[in-house]
């Protein structure tokens, strides 16, 4: 019995397996063991780190990254954090605008943030061009300001979002008691309602912090020259006078171990200060005095407008005459008309690919996420630590690991789309893993045992029962891992070659060729898709959750 | 009609046997009960009668069937779980129809099959509705159907009335009852509440830390545990130590005297100065000796110290010596009944409504 139970999750069991060693472990390891090999590929202990560390041009980089995570985190902490207290907590009008803006600030890939902040505030740019009118300029958009901009303006609604979530479950009571035990207001939030928020606080720092990090495209676009971990691997590896990937190599371990780190502090805060916390009376919306609340409505929308601005720039300039970078007023299809006759592929790439990958990572990730959550055993804990390790992994790195495994015998995959299907695979697998998990640990148990004791053997119940029930998580794992591979740039441009560009590829190049138009409406078709399941989901689990269930 | 024997049966969860060799023998169409407190393994050894679980050693037999090899659903079997196990996202009809679909049993007869099913456990106006509209009482109503409809060898019953509230518990305890009568079929159903199996069992097995105690009919297991623990578990029990004090009199009773100096004459066996314990239950105890003059008479005297007046019963504690407090129910109390704390009282026993006990703290 036992035997004839096991198989078919066995074997899921194995195949993840394979499949986390071969695509992710391997090729991590083969980095790591690259940056210790010399010129000859002779192992030299540390020469490359030796050599990192003694030259300016490259442990710059490592400074510039960390400078500018660490600013960034701090940024879109305070700004994230200040507007979910506003919305949550004061009676701002049009609440919901602000969330549903907050969430489409997410839907532009970073570089396409920073691409859009070129066309407004660039040397070339809308803004610049009509300031020249009255022999006005503004100080420069390119090198690190322009960076942190674009970090903290893309990446605050993750603050945002998360620390909304958390103070949406803090019970009026905590404050109240605090109050009664004589700490005035401003003391109550800092005291008591703060360090209850800080797991959330820390999670959405870490997103910041490694997102930023890993980030290849907005220092590329933005920077002009500024070298981050990223760019400068990206540069060592593809190098025209001939790459040198034990140099890209050691760049991506050290990025590694900078994630990594982030990573397992959090882990080991968070989950000291995991409180579990009833919430029966949500925090109550405070009155106060008018001026107070027009300051704070003045922020919120502030805060919200500057982060669509991006996404307006790119749909508003995507229907502009364009030649080269500049762009005049008018109305013209000029730039859809070049894409579609022009790089067509480029597009059907994207969506072909995208949907693949999706696919693979539901079907792989409602299984895998069925044996985490049903079958916890050691083997399985492993699993899941491997399988998220790809949260932690800048694409840059992945792709790097990729080629450095796959451009040689056994097995070649370099030069074909297989290698960027296995890379949106492997690095978007965690999100349907986790929504289905977690999913999963809601849904008891003995509704599976009943549908088997009523004569439906386990995996036709997993059909019949577990898949149905898991359905809302099955969609919101596969609309995220769709959000973020459609645009996804890093291990992209390391792994396209010829005729498998993709859209995100295709935006890249065309910016950096100066052909801004064309780049608009790539990139303005890019956030189209990226935000339609989006609000597909929303339609779907609407009319789910109405059911009840 | 299925009868089911349980051989032998262990089950480990690491080092602890959470079933430490259990045997039964359920008889065809009875309605067995397992009962114990949390933690005795009676769940455990009903998972593997269902085999939802793999025990260790032994094995269960469904009449000459061994079943150890065959998996869950080949075993035609109906269970009933504590937290309903309601599939959420199908109707009412669905839910009970699930079993058949899965047996492939044509549309036409199932749709008679669910109705006929539905009104039996008087859910006839819900079928189109879903779970989430259910209150408990009908959600149990409807997993008690899905069970019933596949027709199975055997019906589990996992605690299933532990999430209702009390009145709807005894409606659907008779109704569990009148549904088993009239299939007559074989039932073993899970409580660790001891006057939920009195009032629904044909026989009932009282567990401990994985083992069957005792196994009996209800009134067995009351009158006459075979162990402090049963005696414990099932009702209430005063439990008296004492000394046998000389050789059996004509009428078969021996003198016995208690720790606290009271001389009572009991149906004891053994050696002359052994010790044994002497059970009461609380309504076995009077305020006043007994009108018959074949039966001996025993008493002990303390003092009121709580007084719980209930209207049909009023239930006193009385400290007869030091760490030594009975509980005694006097039922239909009228007036001259009433006694107030601090009031010296004496209460009386007849000798054969004394239950002796093994020597030991409990154990078969």
């Amino acid at each position: 019995m036992r035997g004839r139970r096991r198989d078919l999750w066995w074997t899921v069991t194995v195949a993840g397996f394979l499949a986390v060693l071969a695509f992710l472990v391997y090729p991590l390891a083969t980095v790591l063991v690259t940056s210790f090999s010399g010129e000859e590929k002779r192992f030299v202990l540390a020469a490359n780190y030796e050599r990192f560390f003694t030259h300016r041009y490259y442990y710059s980089s490592i400074i510039n990254s960390l400078y500018l995570s660490t600013l960034a985190t701090l940024g879109a902490l305070v700004l994230g954090t200040s507007l979910a207290f506003a919305v949550t907590r004061y009676p701002l009008p049009g609440k919901a605008f602000i969330r549903t803006a907050a969430n489409l600030a997410l839907l532009s890939p970073p570089f396409i943030g920073a691409y859009s902040w070129v066309v407004l505030f660039g040397r070339m740019g809308l803004v610049n061009r009509a300031l020249q009118t009255f022999d006005w300029s503004l100080p420069t958009i390119y090198g690190w300001r322009g960076i942190l901009l674009v970090f903290v303006v893309q990446y605050f609604p993750f603050v945002f979002l998360l620390v909304s979530a958390a103070l949406r479950s803090v019970d009026q009571s905590i404050e109240d008691a605090a109050l009664s035990l004589g700490s005035p207001p401003r003391r109550a939030v800092t005291t008591a309602i703060l360090p209850i928020l800080a797991p959330s606080l820390t999670a959405g720092g870490l997103l910041v912090f490694m997102g930023t990090m890993a980030d290849f495209g907005t220092p590329m676009i933005i920077g002009e020259g500024l070298r981050t971990l990223p760019t400068l691997m990206y540069g060592e590896f593809m190098n025209e006078l001939g790459g040198n990937p034990a140099m890209a190599s050691t760049l991506g371990s050290l990025l590694i171990l900078v994630n990594t780190t982030a990573l397992l502090a959090q882990r080991y805060y968070a989950f000291r200060k995991a409180y579990n916390v009833v919430c029966i009376q949500p925090l109550r919306v405070k009155r106060t005095s008018r001026g107070h609340l027009l300051g704070l409505t003045i922020f919120a929308y502030a805060v919200v407008g500057v982060a669509l601005i991006p996404a307006l720039t790119i749909i508003v300039s995507s229907f502009m005459p364009t030649r080269g970078p500049v762009m005049y007023a008018g109305f013209s299809l000029q730039s859809y008309e070049i894409i579609f006759f022009r790089i067509p592929r480029a597009i059907a790439n994207t969506f072909g690919l995208t949907a693949g990958a999706v696919v693979l990572d539901v079907a792989v990730g409602v299984l895998v996420a069925y044996l985490l959550a049903r079958r916890r055993s050691r083997a399985h804990a492993l699993l899941d630590s491997l399988i998220m390790l790809a949260y932690a992994i800048p694409g840059t790195v992945v792709g790097v690991g990729l080629i450095v495994v796959y451009n040689r015998p056994p097995v070649i995959l370099t030069g074909t789309w297989v290698i960027l299907l296995v890379s949106y695979f492997i690095r978007h697998l965690p999100y349907p893993v986790r929504s289905c998990t977690a999913m999963l640990q809601q849904i008891d148990i003995r509704v599976e045992e009943a549908s088997v004791s009523l004569g439906v053997p386990p995996f036709r119940t997993f059909v019949k029962v577990t898949v149905p029930l898991m359905f809302p998580a099955i969609i919101s794992g596969a609309a995220l891992a769709w959000m973020t591979t459609i645009g996804e740039l890093s291990s992209s441009i390391l792994l396209y070659s010829g005729p498998w560009a993709t859209m995100s590829v295709a935006i890249f190049t065309e910016v950096f060729s100066n052909h801004f138009g064309t780049a608009s409406a790539l990139a303005s078709i890019l956030i189209l898709a990226a935000f339609l399941p989006l609000f597909l989901t929303y339609r779907v689990l609407g009319e789910r959750s109405a059911l009840g269930v | 009609m299925t009868r089911v024997q349980v051989q032998g049966v262990v089950k480990r969860f690491g080092e602890t046997a959470a079933i430490d060799g259990v045997s039964l023998d359920v008889r065809p169409g009875e309605l067995f009960t397992l009962v114990g407190p949390s933690g005795c393994g009676k769940t455990t050894l009903l998972r593997i009668v269902a085999g939802l679980l793999d025990q260790d050693a032994g094995s269960v037999f469904f009449n000459d069937d061994r079943m150890d090899d065959i998996p869950p659903y080949l075993r035609n079997i109906g269970v009933v779980f504590q937290s309903y196990a309601i599939f959420p996202h199908l109707t009412v009809a669905e839910n009970i129809a699930y079993g058949l679909k899965a047996r492939r049993v044509p549309p036409d007869r199932i749709a008679t099959k669910v109705a006929e099913v539905g009104r039996l456990v008087q859910l006839e106006a819900l079928l189109d509705r879903m779970p989430s509209q259910l209150s408990g009482g009908q959600q149990q109503r409807v997993v008690l159907a899905r069970a019933l409809v596949i027709e199975p060898r055997l019906l589990l019953m996992d605690e299933p009335l532990s999430n209702l509230d009390a009145k709807l518990r005894v409606q659907i305890r008779s109704l569990i009852r009148a549904v088993q009568r009239e299939l007559q079929i074989t039932t073993i159903y899970v409580t660790h509440d001891q006057e939920e199996a009195l009032a629904i069992s044909d026989t009932i097995a009282v567990m401990d830390r994985g083992r069957v105690l005792q196994v009996g009919k209800p009134w067995e297991l009351y009158l006459a545990p075979g162990s402090r623990f049963v005696a414990d578990f099932i009702g209430t029990m005063n439990v008296f130590r004492g000394r046998i004090e000389g050789a059996t009199m004509a009428n078969g009773s021996r003198p016995v005297v208690t720790t606290f100096g009271e001389r009572w004459r009991v149906r004891a066996a053994g050696a002359a100065e052994s010790t044994i314990s002497v059970g009461v239950r609380p309504e076995s105890l009077a305020l006043e000796q007994g009108a018959s003059a074949d039966e001996d008479w025993n008493s002990l005297t303390g003092t009121v110290v709580e007084a719980a007046y209930l209207g049909a019963v009023v239930r006193y504690q009385v400290q007869v010596a030091d760490g030594v407090r009975v509980t005694a129910d006097i039922h239909n109390p009228d007036f001259a009944a009433i006694r107030a704390v601090g009031d010296r009282v004496t209460l009386w026993f007849g000798a054969s409504r004394a239950v002796l006990l093994p020597d030991h703290a409990s154990g078969a």
